[in-house]
Order: structure tokens, then C-alpha cells, then sequence
């Protein structure tokens, strides 16, 4: 017994070592999963604020750019706006029913403006950190995008923050996007590096399209409404196994340059995920049967 | 030290990213100065919460805390290695005390190691190894780069 105590008292910084490293190994494992602790982020409260402070700073050097930007896709969704609008009067010679049809449909989602605090490019899991959290509305799994296009989905949500998986993230992002006004559907992937270049996986072989087409949230994932921008199709390949093809895309969204974001809450998203569940609930109840 | 290195790193360093590759990992320099024969147990503690709190601002818990742990462990037994048997029980490492090229040698050892573990643990499931010994060679330049020119100020 002396003995065991002796060897203990002489190695005692080897428990701590072992004990300590246990700790970091058990963290870094446990944030992988889905149920990360909001304390060890950025999300936490302190983290969070030095991080707004230091965006704060930092964000009046880059407003000009991105007005300009904002502007212009402003602008151009104005006409194309106007465009579809009397293409729609034309065909159904009803202007009050569109309208109607629009702010319905507008109605349906609401968006929660807020402001990136943290953001990262060059890693293989980047995730961004915005100031709005569970008091204004943020939910996990709620896309996030901003005027250019798509940015990421909300993984944690404290008080006041949250963390985004960025859609550069290249183990966990998959957002699920189609082909503009064509609708064949495949998923968004990041394989590091480039930050303005995705891969979209999984677009069946029989798909029509052509370079430079746009790719957009399909919609079918719950967490996007369709159409939200993703970037354009810069070059197209076949998959390893020759099933389907595998898209390059130029993304629309500059990460290295994302201040102001929305976080969109889709109110239908809450009833498609009870539907859901209780198809489940109905197939599992057969097969038991 | 504490304080001002992880301000250092999680305000300015983390945005460092030299050619794409090389992040300087400043705050390795606070397991490297720890006094000879200081508490084991303390040294590990206290690398383990800068690593932590590195961790928490850089969204990657666990990470920095386990290798700065390690780094900490390495520091108490190099330092015994390194220094000179007559030097004084409580040596502190510093060029100063070590003169140039010992300081270097223990810096680039403990550096080393810590950039080859944290990139090896940060690519765990994404793992190209040309990307990670760049990024590890990249990465130890750098902050010994750092090390040096405070440590060539400090010692005037």
C-alpha cells in the first residue's frame, strides 16, 4: 500500500497528464457528434462577445463592397421581378391574383437578419458564428444565407449566438440543390481548399443542363427554401462508379467576405417534419404488425 | 502571458493564413518558458486551459487543449535534457539562460511536435498527408519566426 502511494506521489503528473488529455479527447469527440456542448464554441457568451467586438470593428472596411454587390443583385432581381410579373399578367390576364399569390407565399417564411461575428475559410470544417440566437427566433437546423446566396445551416444556438455550419465544411455540410427551372436535384459538397468551388454529387445521368446554368436550393431538404442562389455550373464529370454525374460550382457567395446574413424560419418546416414522422410511425407500425 | 498570448492568437494569429497553409501557433511559447522544476501537475493544468480557451474561441474543443497537454509533458522533460546539469534549479528557459542555439533547439523540438499533433488531430477525418506536412512545416517556421524575434526582444 505504501508502495502504491509512493509510486503515485512520484508519478503523480502522469495521472494528471492522462486524466487531462482524457478530458480533450472526450471533448473533441463529443462536439462531432449532433448534441455539442454550446460552452465549449464560440457560440458561448464571452467568446461571442469578443467576437462581435472584433467584427464590429472590423466591418466598415468591407461595407462598401458589399453594398455595391448588394445593390446590383438588388437591381437585377427588380427587373427580372418585373419581368416575370407581366409575363404572368400576360398569361392569365390577372394581375390582382399574382400579387396575392406572392405575398402568400412571401408570408410563409420569416427571416431573422443578423450580423457574422466569426467566420473561417481555410479549414476543413469551417463554421461561422452570427449574433442572433434562441431569443430571436434561431432554431438548429434553419438555413442561413445572405444577399449572394447560400451559407451554411444552424448547428448550435445559445442565448444569443449561434454557430452555422458553413457550406464549406467539408465533413458535415450536404445541401440539397437543383438545377434552375430544370429541377433535376443533387447535393452540394466542399472537398477543401478552393473556397469559391463546390462539387455537386448525385445529379442523375439522364439530366439535361449547360454550363453556366444556375444551381439553387431544391427545397426538398426542409431547411432551404427552393430557389435561394448556390452558384453556377462551371464544369461537369462523371462520378467514380459512372452512376451520376458529379458538377463543379462556382460558388455565387463570397465566404471570405460574409457580414450580414438571414436566418430563414420556415413555419411549414415544423408540420413537413410531424408528416413525416408520422409516415414513419405508420410504416414501422405495419411492419410490426 | 496568459491573457496577451491567447488575445494575440485568437485576434490576429487565427486570421494568419500564409499561403494558404501556415497558421502561427503563438501560443506553444507559453509551454516552452515554464521554470525548471516548476510543479508538474501545474504545468499541465495551465497549458491545458490556454489550450482550451484557445479551443472555445476557435470552435475546436478538445484539440488544442490535448496537444498544448502534451507539449506541457514535453517541456518538463526536455527542459532536464537540454539545460546544463550546473545551472540553477529554477532555470527558465530563455535564450538568456540557454543561449541561442540551446533556446532554438528546445523551441523547434516543442514547436515541432506541437504543429505535427495539431494538424495530424485537425485533419482527423479529412487526411491528405502532403497538405498536413505542409501545413505542419509551414505552421513551425512561423511561430518559431515569432518565438525568436520576442524572445531576441525580451532577452536585450
Amino acid at each position: 500500500m505504501r508502495n502504491l502511494l509512493d509510486f503515485l506521489y512520484k508519478y503523480h503528473h502522469w495521472l494528471v497528464f492522462i486524466l487531462l488529455e482524457v478530458v480533450s479527447v472526450v471533448l473533441l469527440f463529443q462536439y462531432n457528434s449532433y448534441q455539442g456542448s454550446v460552452w465549449f464554441s464560440s457560440a458561448s457568451a464571452v467568446a461571442g462577445k469578443v467576437y462581435e467586438l472584433e467584427s464590429k470593428m472590423t466591418a466598415y472596411l468591407s461595407m462598401a463592397k458589399e453594398n455595391e454587390e448588394l445593390t446590383m443583385r438588388n437591381i437585377y432581381q427588380e427587373r427580372q421581378l418585373d419581368q416575370l410579373r407581366r409575363l404572368y399578367a400576360e398569361a392569365t390576364k390577372d394581375t390582382t391574383a399574382a400579387e396575392l399569390k406572392e405575398l402568400e407565399f412571401l408570408s410563409q417564411y420569416k427571416l431573422i437578419p443578423a450580423k457574422v461575428v466569426e467566420n473561417s475559410i481555410h479549414k476543413a470544417e469551417n463554421l461561422i458564428t452570427i449574433d442572433k440566437g434562441r431569443k430571436d427566433g434561431v432554431e438548429p437546423d434553419m438555413g442561413v444565407a445572405c444577399g449572394n446566396g447560400v451559407v451554411g445551416v444552424v448547428y448550435l444556438v445559445s442565448d444569443h449566438y449561434s454557430v452555422v455550419i458553413s457550406a464549406l465544411n467539408a465533413a458535415s455540410s450536404r445541401i440539397s440543390c437543383a438545377i434552375r427551372g430544370r429541377g433535376y436535384f443533387g447535393y452540394l459538397h466542399w472537398y477543401g481548399g478552393d473556397p469559391s468551388v463546390a462539387y455537386v454529387e448525385d445529379v442523375p445521368r439522364h439530366a439535361k443542363f449547360k454550363l453556366g446554368e444556375w444551381m439553387v436550393t431544391s427545397g426538398f431538404s426542409s431547411i432551404f427554401p427552393s430557389g435561394v442562389q448556390v452558384g453556377k455550373i462551371e464544369q461537369a464529370y462523371n462520378s467514380s462508379d459512372g452512376l451520376s454525374y458529379k458538377l463543379k460550382v462556382r460558388l455565387s457567395t463570397d465566404f471570405g467576405n460574409v457580414r450580414d446574413v438571414v436566418v430563414i424560419s420556415d413555419k411549414s418546416i415544423a408540420e413537413r417534419a410531424a408528416l413525416m414522422q408520422a409516415a414513419r410511425d405508420s410504416i414501422s407500425f405495419k411492419q410490426r404488425q | 502571458m496568459f491573457l496577451s498570448l491567447l488575445v494575440a492568437q485568437v485576434l490576429i494569429l487565427n486570421h494568419v493564413h500564409f499561403l494558404g497553409v501556415g497558421t502561427p501557433l503563438l501560443y506553444v511559447y507559453f509551454a516552452i518558458t515554464f521554470r525548471r522544476n516548476f510543479p508538474k501537475w501545474l504545468v499541465l493544468v495551465s497549458c491545458f486551459l490556454l489550450g482550451l480557451f484557445i479551443d472555445i474561441f476557435s470552435n475546436t474543443p478538445g484539440l488544442a487543449s490535448s496537444v498544448m497537454t502534451i507539449a506541457g509533458l514535453a517541456q518538463c522533460y526536455l527542459m532536464n535534457l537540454i539545460a546544463p546539469r550546473d545551472s540553477a534549479e529554477d532555470l527558465a528557459a530563455s535564450i538568456k539562460t540557454l543561449g541561442f542555439s540551446k533556446f532554438a533547439t528546445l523551441s523547434a523540438i516543442i514547436t515541432g511536435l506541437y504543429c505535427v499533433l495539431f494538424f495530424a488531430l485537425e485533419a482527423f477525418n479529412f487526411f491528405d498527408i502532403l497538405m498536413w506536412l505542409a501545413r505542419s512545416f509551414v505552421s513551425t517556421v512561423l511561430t518559431m519566426v515569432l518565438i525568436l524575434a520576442i524572445e531576441s526582444v525580451r532577452s536585450r
